[in-house]
């Protein structure tokens, strides 16, 4: 365990106040949209009302004739600058302004700028595109019929499969199957889903043509990632090119891609010298940029009867859209999905994967999970308890014989991971525990019997996050480490610069508790900045869990740097041999003589007003931390609901959930974390769907549709946690900002289906509305 | 997005007088709320607008209306209509065949099934929408098809000019809220 600091130094395990919530709080955050610059103008997309049709002409001069527009960018123009394509984060390209035909609902056409907003939008819809429409390819069962449309006319290969992937034992996999007593099997979709920031992506895009330097104040996840992009595909030398993230009202991984709109405002401020704003709609948002998931999965589980499973095999078709816009390592065309076999010791397991193209908006981002792991906990949870019911054992008790056993850590698994701790039957008993579980099988056998209907879901998840390591993950060809650096003050104060940029996580506070613990100086002293490309250190950005496990690091290790110099300092000041010194939290003493000490902050000021011969002056360290393997959160999440039969509702009774996350940097945070992340996956599990009629027609593509959940629907959460350090962190941290939503849809799912497993239901897909759950009823005659 | 809208109705008038309203666009035109004909390209063919208001929502379309088939011994008829949202927003097509019954005491039965699909942005409001929206529309031509067939024939500039007028956008989205409410309770 982290020996706690006083409450006044702030350092781990301290429940502080987060440090960016007073400006939050009263209104003075800053985000992209709160950046006006002089002479901004603004740009705005014409889009394409049809998912599948050939351009034939695009009209501009009524809109150009509006008071107001100053300019008009369509696909032919930026052909001509060889900026129509852009490419994606993984393999692909995709149009910035559509040039030949559109591709889906919403793609982005032509961009008209003007003095204002509201004019930018009035002359949107005067631009006339003349479109002819072309059949539309929606099911991605169907993307490889032989009569299907070739959607991408652009690529050599005349067929809309884009990757086969296969991990794993395929002839293990087939003969532990062909000998196993019981085989389980699912097929279970992880439907289209969208995180829906609450503010939607955007950017001001300023280049000034006598510095010739490109500012853009942008909505993103990774700043220098998106800087280095700017430099390689736009031909703008990256000295020149500044990225600003300010505030981020929240990303989840739609935030990681970049989006035509801006490469759009970037050519305009290039074009016209003036500073280009350019924001989304809700609906822009919801129709165009990165959606999640669109997993169509089958797992079937091989097993012996008293339930040990003996082989996993996966098949899964991933709906992609119309461009492979995933945002994930280049090794990984399905992300980390082969993380499948979950928690469990399963000798043998194969996995296969093809992604195709239809007419619907690209992506494939990882919606608050580490690339495609939210799909893969759910297929092996999902999966479990097909097989508890299978063969009648309690799904608590079938998970209990399966789980890799504390001893058998670092545990490698059939599909190539190295677990690196875990103690999965402690959260289990933790959560069975808190929620008083065999009290609820009882009174659901009671319940039962009176004909209502009251579900009880498990989920026992392991999460995988913390990319890097940089051998195995990048994101477009950069490596996947990440940077801290910390200068400390002649006062004694600090200022730490980051790698990674906060969207709502809390770095602000988390990280100066690091420092605070590693280095004694209160947590208030330590002021914390991101998202300045030309002031942070270069890294890789936030996403996938991953801040903690390598900026986190990275902070830990450069404070242990300087405290190496401060030692030398201390040494010099106290004039002893630094191994007559001993650490205690924020000073040095002698060691059998307490009171011969230096504070951190007396040695701060010697670093730059007394400074020991030989020595350089200052005192800052800067650290770039490629961690040696991920990081394995795990817990287990326990749902209890009711169903009313009359309207198919379901009422979430009670919800716990154990995480255990390793050390714990701020407890206030990661419970904060988890509500969130929990009321996510409650919104997947039930209400949320990024549907497309026949015609490719977004269904969803509102508030209207696509539902937020509120404080009314939303369950109360009740959390626990266990505690088993990962061992190659340096401060035993995991990581914790996905699990809930990577661990929780599988608990939802899994209580539905278990409250009406007697009536012989096996599976119900997300999202689970109440029409949904009424027609089960109706069809098996509960209701009429 | 495909709808499939069947309606059965009756008329207190004579088939005949029915089939030569119903059979001539440019009469039944006058009985569709927003919609008018702009132009006669043949026997067969005509060209028109029609403004559809959903909410805040408005769409017109520029079209042609084909008479497909005509069958006047048995009183049957096909028509087609092709539009294109006059702001590129998207397009509406309509396949609509429809059928006169001669009942007693003169009265006359009109059965119609229309096969409506509709792409681009105002598709994106949902079927549960737009079938409201179509609903509503049919049940106002309906109404204004009673009142035709019963009043000594207008001018045709004024009565088109009267029966083209968008619904209004707040009645008509709080009908179709009315309507989804109604299906479901």
């Amino acid at each position: 365990m982290i020996e706690k600091t006083s409450p006044e130094v702030g350092g781990m395990g301290h429940s502080i106040k987060r440090k960016e919530d007073s400006r939050f709080i009263q209104g003075k955050g800053n985000y992209v949209d709160d950046v006006r610059l002089p002479g901004m103008v603004y740009g705005h997309m014409v889009r394409s009302p049809y998912a599948h049709a050939r351009l034939k002409s695009i009209n501009t001069e009524k809109a150009k004739q509006l008071p107001g527009v100053l300019a008009i960018i369509t696909g032919e123009d930026l052909a001509r600058a060889g900026l129509a394509w852009m490419p994606t984060l993984f393999f692909d390209k995709q149009m910035v302004l559509a040039t030949g035909k559109v591709l889906f609902q919403s793609q982005e056409v032509a961009f008209v700028v003007a003095e204002d907003q509201y004019t930018a939008a009035d002359a949107a819809e005067l631009v006339e595109v003349e479109y002819e429409e072309l059949p539309v390819l929606v099911d991605p069962h169907k993307a490889t019929a032989p009569d299907a449309p070739i959607l991408r006319e652009d690529r050599d290969q005349k067929s809309n499969h884009i990757f086969h992937w296969e991990v794993g034992d395929k002839s293990a996999t087939e003969k532990a199957f062909q000998s196993a007593p019981v085989k389980a099997s699912v097929h279970a979709v992880s439907p289209r889903c969208h995180p829906a920031p609450l503010e939607t992506c955007g950017c001001v895009a300023d280049f000034n043509k006598a510095t010739e330097k490109l500012t853009v104040y942008l909505t993103s996840q990774a700043p220098h990632a998106h800087r280095t992009l700017f430099a390689l595909v736009g031909g703008i030398p990256e000295q020149n090119i500044r990225v600003v993230s300010p505030d981020i009202g929240g990303g989840f991984g739609n935030k990681v891609p970049i989006y035509p709109g801006y490469v759009c405002a970037v050519v305009a401020s290039l074009t016209l010298g003036v500073p280009v704003k350019w924001i989304e709609t809700r609906s822009e948002n919801l129709q165009s940029t990165g959606f999640a998931r669109d997993y169509h999965m089958t797992a079937e589980i091989a097993a012996d009867q008293s339930g040990k499973v003996k082989a996993l095999r996966v098949k899964t078709l991933a709906d992609h859209g119309a461009f492979n816009a995933a945002a994930q390592p280049t090794k990984f065309p399905a992300g980390l999905f082969s993380v499948c076999t979950g928690s469990y010791d399963f000798p043998s397991a194969f996995v296969e994967v093809d992604g195709v193209y239809t007419n619907k908006a690209p992506g494939g981002i990882a919606y608050r999970c580490s690339f495609r792991i939210t799909e893969a906990v759910y297929l092996i949870e999902r999966s479990m308890d097909v097989l508890a019911s299978q063969l009648k054992i309690d799904p608590a008790e079938l998970r209990r014989r399966n789980f890799i056993q504390p001893q058998q850590f670092p545990y490698k698994t059939p599909l190539g991971w190295t677990y690196d701790s875990g103690q999965y039957e402690g959260a289990l008993n933790k959560a069975l525990d808190m929620i008083g579980y065999q009290q609820l099988r009882k009174e659901q056998e009671e319940r039962r019997k009176k004909g209502e209907l009251m579900g009880i879901g498990i989920s026992s998840f392991t999460e995988a996050v913390g990319a890097g390591p940089a051998h195995t993950f990048d994101i477009a060809g950069i490596k996947m480490f990440d940077s801290a650096e910390i200068r400390i003050h002649p006062t004694g104060k600090a200022i730490c610069r980051m790698g990674t940029k906060s969207q709502g996580q809390g770095h602000e506070t988390t990280y100066a508790q690091i420092v605070a613990q590693e280095l004694g100086i209160p947590a208030s002293d330590v002021v914390v900045e991101e998202g300045d490309t030309d002031t942070a250190p270069y890294g890789l950005g936030t996403y996938a869990s991953r801040s903690t496990p390598t900026s986190g690091a990275a902070t830990a290790v450069a404070a242990r740097k300087i405290r190496d110099k401060a030692k030398k300092i201390a040494a010099h000041l106290l004039e002893c041999s630094e191994a007559d010194l001993e650490w205690q939290t924020g000073k040095f003493f002698v060691k059998g003589s307490p009171s011969k000490a230096k504070t951190i902050q007396e040695i701060a000021f010697a670093a730059y007003t007394n400074i020991p011969a030989g020595l350089e002056a200052g005192l800052e360290a800067v650290d770039y931390y490629d961690p040696p393997n991920l990081t394995f959160p795990f817990g287990t999440y326990i749902c209890v609901l009711d169903i009313d039969k009359g309207t198919g509702e379901v009422k979430v009774r009670r919800f716990v959930a154990v995480d255990d996350c390793g050390n714990v940097i701020n407890p206030m945070i990661v419970e904060g974390q988890i509500h969130g992340g929990l009321t996510e996956g409650f919104a997947i599990a039930f209400m949320q769907l990024i549907d497309y009629d026949e015609s490719g027609n977004v269904q969803g593509g509102s508030f209207m549709d696509y539902l937020i959940p509120t404080a009314v629907e939303t369950p109360h959460w009740e959390t626990g946690s266990t505690c088993t350090p990962s061992p190659h962190h340096p401060f035993g941290a995991k990581g914790v900002g996905e699990s809930p939503n990577v661990g929780s849809p599988a608990a939802f799912v899994n209580a539905v289906v278990d409250a009406l497993s007697h009536l012989g239901v096996e599976h119900i897909d997300m999202p689970i509305t109440p029409w949904k759950v009424w027609n089960v009823l109706k069809e098996k005659g509960v209701v009429n | 997005m495909a709808i499939r809208i069947e309606k059965t109705f009756e008329v207190q008038q004579p088939v005949a007088l029915v089939w030569s309203f119903l059979s001539d666009p440019r009469k039944v035109v006058t009985c569709v709320p927003g919609a008018r004909i702009t132009e006669q390209v043949d026997e067969r063919n005509y060209k028109g607008s029609i403004s559809v208001k959903v909410g805040p929502s408005v769409t017109d379309y520029n079209g042609e209306v084909q008479i497909v088939r005509s069958d006047p011994q048995n009183y049957e008829i096909e028509m087609l209509g092709k539009g294109l949202d006059i702001r590129g927003r998207g397009s509406a097509s309509m396949k609509m065949s429809g059928k006169l019954k001669a009942l007693d005491e003169g009265r006359t039965e009109v059965t119609s099934v229309s096969e409506l699909n509709v792409v681009g942005i105002l598709a994106q409001m949902g079927a549960r929408v737009i079938t409201e929206v179509s609903n509503i529309m049919f049940g106002e031509f309906t109404k204004n098809l009673e009142k035709r067939l019963a009043a000594p024939p207008d001018p045709p500039d004024k009565a088109t000019e009267a029966a083209s007028k968008a619904l209004n956008a707040g009645s008509l989205a709080w009908e179709a809220a009315k309507g989804i409410f109604r299906r479901e309770s």
